[in-house]
């Protein structure tokens, strides 16, 4: 059965080279019927990867530990779902799942795009074939998930504790999902550039997988921060460790994308920086997979290492130099006469917006390289942390909450006194008000401060326009708010639902912001019965008590919760003692309320004196991040369903395509 | 002009992006200093269990502030100790100055030739949009709300 798997992979690495081959050559030559064998190969591949996919987790979940990943990444007592996690929790299936998602998302854009983009997608088909083939290239040549112990080990080593946990599950598919369907705009780019075909129609194709890929980056990044929250017990979520940085990246740039290429599709600008832009978010994904598995940059996220990095380092400069060539070669048509005609007006907003997006995606990589560029310059080791990035960032990050607010109601081409009056006298004067209440309580001036006021000012633009749509529609044509507000929103979803994300992002900048800056944090070593105080909660620690089954044994620390002489809540912090990796984690044990979580986590205890040590944490206002995470995901959803006028161009489209075939 | 101001610009985003030199907390020391057990975290945020590196570390720091010790000179205690890499975030001074300089450079850089731009086209460029219909409730009115209903439509 294992040799089916490897097989199935060798016949994939083939099957897609072959579709390479086919696909570009039928392109070149016109040939209709290599074009349909390159398709009909890329098929194959992903047949073939499925089949691999599937032997692998046959051999996970029936425990065969003759393979080397199964008793490197899983055991006997591991639970069943982390036991299918383990599928992406090491190196070598974390690479086979990402050609099983590459070829995955191959055959839904061929098949959305049977009767569309005849140009461009054969050379579509032929770039995302290439990806496949270094994935499985990597994957049959460098690491086998299929080699076989010289003799089968008689338990598994079991998958990292820190990765058995709920966020675990969905984090790295979601990060993945995110990475490979950036690999779908930028195959239709190059396409673009291949063939010629600069206008819109490539933008247009791929406008939901751009879309699809940053909410899929969110989530990841969402998901790991949650996960880090959890159970990394450092009262934190965000440590700008390399990986984490990684992940980050293209959701920068990404974000950028989804902004300017507004400006192209209402104004037909900015087809170089679109292209650009596209580019290289797809090669930040190579570059981020190439940081988690090279071992360049020390990461506690980074997989083993294991000599991957100069065929990741090869990859990304075959990839940037063939962007960057087909660019150069096609940037007089790229090149568009078009011009930006003020400062104000919504292109020039958006282009800042995406100077900043860009600008902090920079200093983020220029952060996590510096360490090795320093020790190449001076053959010293530095560290750049958390200090550095939120030093940076800060700035940078406010200046992008300001154009949040301006870039969606200034009006295109140039705003007069007056348009500027209209849109911006209500937010700026919630903004001031705001700013003024914050320093009638008081909150320090700063960072927050500054973070809370502009989040009044951006919330109430987007009410506002809310506010105009629905009266408008209403003044015209009758109808009652609730039914106004909704067609409002479903004529033009994309514009409302942006509205909603930028809803969801400011709720992330809040939540930030206040458990940044107003985190209380007390460690303190308790015995039963003894009391500490932390902000205005009272902690009680009463006893210690155990649980055990055959995986974990678990010590709990049993502590209630006081506020104001009454007892709310009774917390459990953990130590998890893992059998098989013989590992010690920390779970810990939170109260979350929409103002504030308290977050316990046991430090140490002494069996002998039953002395704890208790880390408490009071985190202003985080929930609103993973709130904003959950009102980013329903304005995301908002934009992605089609409108009834693009469904009615789309069937128009399928139809006008299949007439001259009949 | 435009060079002064980025550079004007360009000093306020360093300040603010310096540390403020606020009161030399034992938090404040802890942030300053990696933990050297490979976590990756601040001496502050590390939370291992008995960590043979966090834990010594925080204990030091107390006792050296109890002895009156400023950061500057408990950071240079460590570096001594550990080498440049102890330190959380690059120091301000020689080469690491290109870590706190280019982002914001850079940011700069490319607003300033957006500026350059935007101002030439911007003084050739067409006249400005005529301003929006007043708000009330005559024909005119109707037709703008009709305009803006469809512009809103074409958006989709």
């Amino acid at each position: 059965m294992i040799e089916l798997g490897r097989l199935a992979v060798c016949l994939a690495l083939l099957s897609a080279a072959f579709s390479v081959v086919m696909s570009s050559v039928g392109a070149l030559r016109r040939r209709s019927d290599l074009i349909r064998s390159g398709s009909h190969a890329a098929y194959a591949t992903f047949g073939l990867v499925v089949v691999a996919m599937a032997v692998l987790l046959r051999a996970l979940l029936q425990h065969d530990f003759s393979l080397e990943y199964v008793a490197a990444y899983s055991s006997s007592t591991l639970p069943t779902q982390y036991v299918i996690a383990a599928l992406w929790g090491g190196q070598k299936g974390s690479l086979l799942f990402w050609s099983f998602m590459l070829t995955f998302f191959t055959t839904l854009v061929q098949l959305q795009n049977r009767e569309r983009n005849r140009e461009l997608m054969p050379w579509v088909v032929a770039v995302l074939m290439v990806v496949a083939v270094f994935f499985l290239g990597m994957v049959t040549f460098i690491t086998d998930p299929f080699e076989r112990l010289p003799r089968p080990a008689l338990e598994g080593a079991d998958l990292n504790p820190l990765l058995q946990n709920y966020w675990m599950m969905i984090h790295p598919p979601s990060l993945y999902t995110g990475y490979v369907s950036a690999s779908v705009p930028f195959a239709f780019g190059m396409a673009a550039l291949i063939t010629g075909r600069l206008g819109d129609q490539w933008i247009r194709s791929t406008r939901r997988w751009a879309l699809f890929s940053w909410f899929f980056l969110s989530l990841g990044n969402l998901f790991g921060a949650r996960w880090a929250y959890e159970v990394l017990g450092w009262g934190g979520y965000w440590a700008w460790d390399p990986v984490e940085n990684a992940a980050f990246m293209p959701w920068l740039v990404s974000t950028a994308y989804l902004h300017s290429v507004m400006i192209q599709e209402k104004r037909d600008m900015l087809r170089v920086w679109n292209m650009v832009l596209v580019l290289l978010v797809f090669t930040l994904t190579i570059f981020g997979t190439f940081l988690t598995r090279s071992g360049v940059i020390s990461s506690v996220h980074s997989f083993t290492q294991s000599g991957l990095g100069p065929y990741f380092i090869g990859f990304l400069l075959a990839v940037i130099l063939s962007a960057g060539a087909l660019v150069a070669y096609r940037m007089p048509e790229l090149r568009n006469p078009a011009t930006i005609e003020s400062f104000l007006s919504r292109e020039a907003a958006f282009l800042f917006n995406n100077l900043i997006l860009v600008g902090i995606a920079f200093a983020v990589f220029w952060g996590t390289v510096f360490p090795v560029l320093s020790e190449w310059v001076r053959g010293v080791k530095i560290t750049v942390g958390p200090p550095f990035f939120n030093r940076v960032n800060a700035p940078l990050g406010i200046a992008l909450l300001f154009l949040a607010g301006v870039g969606p109601v200034i009006v295109w081409r140039r705003a007069s006194p007056k348009n500027l009056r209209r849109a911006f006298l209500a937010p700026v004067a919630a903004g001031v008000a705001a700013a003024v209440l914050l320093s009638a309580l008081r909150v320090p001036l700063g960072y927050a401060h500054a973070t809370f006021a502009l989040s009044c000012f951006v919330l109430t633009t987007i009410v506002q326009e809310f506010w105009r749509g629905v009266q408008a529609r209403r003044a015209m044509l009758h109808e009652s708010a609730p039914r106004a507000l909704s067609r409002l929103v479903g004529k033009n979803r994309r514009r409302y639902g942006g509205y909603i994300v930028h809803v969801g992002i400011v709720s992330m900048f809040v939540g930030i912001a206040a458990s940044s800056m107003f985190r209380v944090e007390v460690q303190q070593p308790m015995s039963p019965g003894q009391q500490m105080q932390v902000g205005k909660f009272t902690l009680r620690y009463d006893k210690i008590s155990t649980a055990e089954d055959a995986h974990v044994s678990r010590l709990m620390a049993v502590v209630s919760v006081f506020q104001d002489g009454k007892q709310i809540a009774t917390l459990e912090p953990e130590k998890r003692l893992y059998k098989k990796p013989q590992q010690p984690t920390t779970e810990v044990a939170m109260r979350s309320r929409l103002t504030e979580d308290l977050y316990l986590v046991l430090g140490s205890f002494d069996p002998k004196t039953q002395l704890v040590t208790i880390l408490a944490y009071v985190n202003p206002l985080v929930s609103w991040i993973w709130i904003g995470g959950v009102i980013l995901a329903l304005g995301t959803a908002v934009c992605v369903w089609p409108s009834a006028a693009e469904r009615r161009q789309e069937a128009f489209a399928m139809g006008a395509a299949r007439v001259p075939a009949e | 002009m435009t060079t002064r101001a980025a550079a004007l610009v360009l000093a306020a985003l360093l300040v603010a992006a310096a540390p403020a030199r606020a009161a030399e907390s034992q938090q404040a020391v802890e942030e300053a200093l990696t933990c050297q057990c490979g976590c990756g975290l601040t001496v502050h945020s590390c939370n291992h269990l008995q960590c043979p590196s966090g834990e010594p570390m925080k204990k030091e720091i107390a006792e050296r502030l109890a002895r009156g010790e400023t950061k500057d000179q408990i950071l240079a205690a460590f570096r001594q100790r550990f080498g440049e890499k102890v330190l959380s975030a690059p120091t301000f001074s020689g080469f690491n100055w290109l870590a706190w300089v280019t982002p914001f450079a850079a940011v700069l850089a490319a607003v300033g030739v957006l500026s350059v731009i935007l101002g030439r086209r911007g003084r050739g460029g067409e006249p400005p949009v005529p301003p929006s219909a007043p708000a009330t409730g005559d024909p005119a009115l109707r037709a703008k709300l009709a305009k803006e209903l469809a512009d809103m439509d074409e958006d989709a």
